[in-house]
């Protein structure tokens, strides 16, 4: 942490009277995954936006690679925004090779390293047609591509992974690692926890414009404590409702109809639980006591959050 | 400068290698070239002379009169060796005037009798000389260039027939009402170039139009390409890299060279085929007497370099103006309404340069050479018509860069909050703050 990549420092956005993001501390360290989590709305792409100088903040100072963000840095830096775009008259591989040149890459290395990125995409034969031909996913991996091609030290990816499918989203998923891997800094941004879970090292969880949780994956988790159960039904799952409902057992559920994740009440044990839940004449194929998942996590702290009276926004 | 000669390729390329651009840049000298020889063709067109018969229901002198001026019609003037008409003179008294009549109506227009068919019947009587009505019964009434030529022909053989009856000497008379016909010729750096009047209004007019067109369709081009990275959010990634001022210029570079390219090989291809113009014309048969006769102006070397010159100069000023148009707007449909000032500004250049052409080197020329907004329409039509001199030249080429460099700062204020601003079209007064703020 002694010299982190992003440095944000107290920052806010206000538009036209509401508060997108407020009171906002972060730091990304060199090095490995960081994950910023949030449901729709909660300030995410603001954030990722003002880290990349699109819009500028109404308070506080962003620091990225120990300097206010500047154009300067765009080399060192790769960018997939959440609203993609192409230019869609253009061929693949040609826009490939335009979009290295504005990253101060000569054309004929844009043009070899686009190949073998399209290649490993799976796009290859895709190189001389033009971007509008591509499907949707193709658009999203050739802009990926893009962002890529320079071989930056950071990669700020917003949302990386909505709407493609699940093979296309592993083949990503193990860029992303790979990229990880060879000591550079990926900032990424999804409300997909469980993604989130077996990708980052550490994330910070933001709602309504301001942070809930900050900082490594399993710190979380152990602060939180091994105070979850995860259930799963075979029979008689009704019965078993009056013990979940009951506040001096559970705390909360999050039911996912023939499973459930519960948070123990404070004072309870497993075993009680358990006894309850025996005795009530629930089936079950499956009780353990786990580590919380990043998803019961979110829900309760982004729950908690909503639920808190929100200050009115002052501009 | 990288990354402007990134994004001026980027323009240049997508561009010229689309259908329409490839279409656009072979037809206008195709049609160019049509237009040259179109007329040579029609002049050498192989067209009988139609046949004309002047019936004499009370013969006299007036229908021989008409006979002989018809026969002398010639459908070239320059070498005079193709007939108008054939004309037969058909004499009828009264009792047969009907039956004669009859059988020529018969014959008009019937294919089937070869040579002996009609085309039209000219009847003269007694009362013509006094009412001065000729009948004239034909397949082409409807032809009103061939009435009037009709009538051109006949009128002073009425009023030679009347002068004579009166007891004046016909050919006194007609001497005494000749018109003066008036020459005129281009005079251009001292030497008279042999060049018409209608030429020179000629090729301000097409110089005019080309400017026009030039600059609005290039300038709406660059307004929809702004709109278009607006709205697919390319925006957003090329920003982080490339500074807005950046791609402005090397948007408004790289479509201004397509520009130039396609104006360039129109505005080429006129230079060689004016130039050319007696040998291209004798290629196809025609004599350098017959082309003396057209209105077919020359574009000089450095008038083509002035066209281009100030082409470049406007269009920079105006595209410049329509991407802060497209840079305020979320959609290609908000943008019709909003470029409306900037093409009054285009239209407004037009209708100067129109305005000036009675007067091409007057005091109110020379002020409209000056403004910058005008000045790409106005200079180079001024010196279309004449050689300015250089001080004037000058002046014109300094106002316009100064005005051009205001309208580019201009714009780039607008532009590079206005690309990565959303939501409703901005106000004047936020655009305002634009410019304002550091």
């Amino acid at each position: 942490m002694s010299d982190p990549v992003i440095l944000v420092d107290r920052i806010a956005k206000r538009f036209s009277g509401h508060v997108a993001v407020q009171d906002l501390t972060m730091a990304v360290p060199r090095g490995g995954i960081f994950g910023l989590l949030g449901p729709n709305g909660a300030g995410k792409t603001t954030t990722i936006r003002m880290i990349m100088n699109i819009l500028t903040p109404d308070e506080g100072r962003i620091a990225v690679f120990g300097r206010p963000a500047s154009r300067d840095l765009s080399a060192r830096i790769g960018f997939l925004p959440e609203e993609r775009g192409l230019y869609k008259k253009m061929g693949v591989l040609e826009h490939l090779v335009f979009l290295g040149e504005t990253k101060g890459l000569r054309r004929s290395d844009a043009r070899a390293r686009g190949r073998a990125w399209l290649d490993r995409l799976g796009l290859d034969g895709w190189a001389d047609r033009k971007v509008e031909d591509l499907s949707k996913g193709m658009q999203q991996k050739v802009q990926f591509i893009g962002a890529l091609l320079h071989e930056p030290e950071l990669v700020v990816l917003d949302e990386p992974f909505s709407g493609l499918d699940p093979v296309n989203a592993k083949v990503m998923k193990d860029v992303v690692v790979d990229i990880a891997r060879g000591g550079r800094t990926v900032l990424f941004s999804t409300h997909i926890m469980d993604q989130a879970e077996r990708m980052c090292d550490r994330i910070v969880i933001m709602a309504r414009g301001r942070k809930v949780v900050d900082g490594a994956v399993a710190d979380i988790k152990r602060e939180v404590g091994s105070r979850h159960v995860r259930l799963t039904f075979t029979r008689d799952r009704d019965k078993a409702r009056r013990v979940l409902d009951d506040r001096t057992l559970v705390a909360h559920v999050d039911d996912n109809g023939a499973s459930a994740e519960l948070e123990l009440a404070d004072g309870a044990s497993g075993d009680r639980l358990l006894e309850a839940l025996v005795r009530a004449g629930a089936g079950l194929s499956h009780f353990a006591v786990v580590e919380p998942s990043l998803e019961s996590i979110f829900i309760s702290k982004v729950g908690a959050a909503s639920a808190a009276p929100v200050e009115a926004a002052h501009a | 400068m990288r990354n402007v000669v990134a994004i001026m390729r980027r323009e240049f390329m997508t561009r010229v290698r689309t259908r329409a651009f490839v279409i656009g840049t072979v037809i206008g000298p195709l049609l160019m070239a049509v237009l040259f020889i179109l007329p040579i063709m029609l002049e050498r067109r192989q067209t009988a002379p139609k046949h004309v018969v002047v019936l004499d229901a009370d013969p006299g002198p007036l229908g021989e009169l008409f006979a002989g001026r018809l026969r002398g019609e010639m459908r070239d003037t320059v070498t005079r060796t193709r007939p108008r008409y054939r004309v037969d003179h058909v004499e009828a008294a009264a009792q047969r005037y009907q039956a004669v009549r009859d059988s020529l109506v018969a014959l008009t227009g019937l294919r089937s009798a070869g040579a002996a068919a009609v085309d039209g019947i000219l009847v003269v009587n007694d009362s013509t000389l006094a009412t001065g009505d000729v009948e004239y019964v034909g397949v082409n009434v409807g032809s009103p260039g061939e009435m009037a030529a009709l009538r051109r022909a006949l009128s002073p053989m009425v009023v030679q027939a009347r002068l004579a009856n009166a007891g004046v000497d016909p050919s006194l008379v007609m001497q005494s009402l000749r018109p003066i016909e008036l020459q005129t010729f281009k005079v251009s750096e001292g030497r008279v170039t042999g060049e018409t009047g209608e030429a020179s209004f000629l090729l301000a007019y097409i110089m005019s139009m080309m400017l026009y067109f030039a600059l609005l369709l290039y300038g709406m081009t660059v307004m929809s390409s702004v709109v278009e990275e607006k709205t697919s959010r390319i925006m957003e990634v090329l920003v982080s890299s490339v500074s807005p001022f950046e791609m402005l210029l090397g948007k408004v570079l790289g479509v201004g060279g397509v520009a130039l390219l396609q104006l360039g090989l129109w505005a080429g291809t006129a230079m060689v085929l004016t130039t050319f113009k007696t040998q291209l014309a004798g290629a196809f048969g025609a004599s350098p007497a017959a082309v003396a006769n057209f209105a077919i102006p020359t574009v000089t070397p450095d008038l083509f370099v002035v066209f281009l010159l100030f082409f470049t100069l406007g269009f920079i000023f105006y595209s410049a103006a329509y991407a802060a148009v497209g840079s305020m707007c979320n959609s290609v449909m908000e943008t019709q309404q909003a470029q409306t000032p900037v093409t009054i500004f285009i239209a407004a250049g037009l209708i100067c340069m129109f305005a000036l052409l009675s007067e091409p080197a007057g005091t109110l020329a020379r002020v409209l050479s000056l403004v910058p907004f005008v000045a790409p329409f106005v200079t180079p039509v001024r010196y279309a018509f004449s050689p300015l001199p250089w001080t004037e030249l000058l002046g014109s080429i300094t106002a316009m860069v100064l005005g051009m460099l205001a309208v580019v700062w201009l714009a780039s204020r607008i532009y590079r909050i206005g690309i990565l601003s959303y939501g409703k079209k901005a106000t004047l007064r936020e655009v305002a703050r634009w410019v304002r703020e550091g």
